[in-house]
């Protein structure tokens, strides 16, 4: 209840391809900023960042690696991009907002995230 | 009512998938010219005694109306900021609809779905238009080479 209530003020929508079928254009999310207070986002994560080339716009992406213990390296879950730089971004562990843990929107999709 | 549910449910943040940089430049009238296609081939579908067009026409317009549906969350997702939602409260409930439209072509033979998605796409140009769409987001075109 405690994640639910710190969570809605991190409601975000899912724009563009790059992580289904995890993540599909249009899901509306929450975000626990929260998550990664007592442990390190490690490979396998779900994870919001921040764009290090823009810092105002978000990323979602799941961490395919973490280089020098601070370095993320961020992929998508398509396995048409896995492989494309465009796809690709490599984040500070500080660039994190959080982890989407729940999908409320649409309603036939709602449920955990992992 | 709905639409207050929706606005209250909706996301206050959008979140790329894809790392690439957006280009900036956003019109509806890229939504509008393939639910014009979905339009004139359900036209053409009811025209047409031909059974190879009529199934030729369906799977088209399906395309067509996917399409539409992308151009519509583009616009939603990625044009529209918070400050455009001050300016028109419905506009969650409009692109929503809109979206919606879009799936509902994507199943029907009826002009007056197809209509009803133009005239969606038609608001969502009006607040485009009514935010500095036009001047902010497409390249200004060159004055036309004269005759």
């Amino acid at each position: 209840m405690r994640r639910l209530l710190r969570s809605w003020r991190h409601r975000v929508a899912v724009v563009g391809h790059s992580m289904e079928p995890t993540l599909r254009a249009g899901d509306w999310l929450l975000v626990d900023p929260l998550a990664f207070r007592r442990r390190s986002p490690a490979a396998g994560d779900l994870v919001v960042a921040a764009d290090p080339r823009q810092p105002a716009r978000w990323l979602v992406k799941r961490v395919a690696e973490v280089q020098a213990d601070t370095a993320l390296v961020l992929a998508g879950d398509h396995p048409a991009h896995r492989r494309d730089p465009g796809s690709m971004a490599t984040v500070a562990e500080n660039d994190v907002i959080g982890r989407p843990w729940l999908r409320y929107w649409p309603p036939r999709r709602l449920g955990r995230l992992s | 009512m709905f639409s207050r549910i929706v606005s209250a449910l909706a996301p206050r943040h959008t979140v790329h998938a894809h790392c690439d940089i957006p280009c900036g430049v956003y019109d509806p009238q890229q939504a509008r010219i393939e639910a014009e296609s979905c339009y004139k081939i359900i036209q053409k579908y009811h025209d047409s005694d031909d059974a190879l067009f009529k199934a030729r026409s369906i799977h088209v317009k399906e395309e067509r109306a996917e399409l539409t549906k992308h151009h519509i969350d583009v616009m939603w997702h990625d044009y529209f900021k918070p400050e455009h939602l001050e300016k028109f409260p419905d506009l969650h409930d409009v692109c929503w609809k809109a979206s919606k439209q879009a799936s509902q072509v994507k199943r029907t033979l009826d002009i007056d779905e197809a209509q009803k998605l133009l005239d969606l796409i038609d608001k969502i140009d009006e607040m485009w238009r009514a935010t500095g769409g036009p001047q902010s987001t497409r390249m200004q075109q060159l004055e036309p080479v004269a005759q």
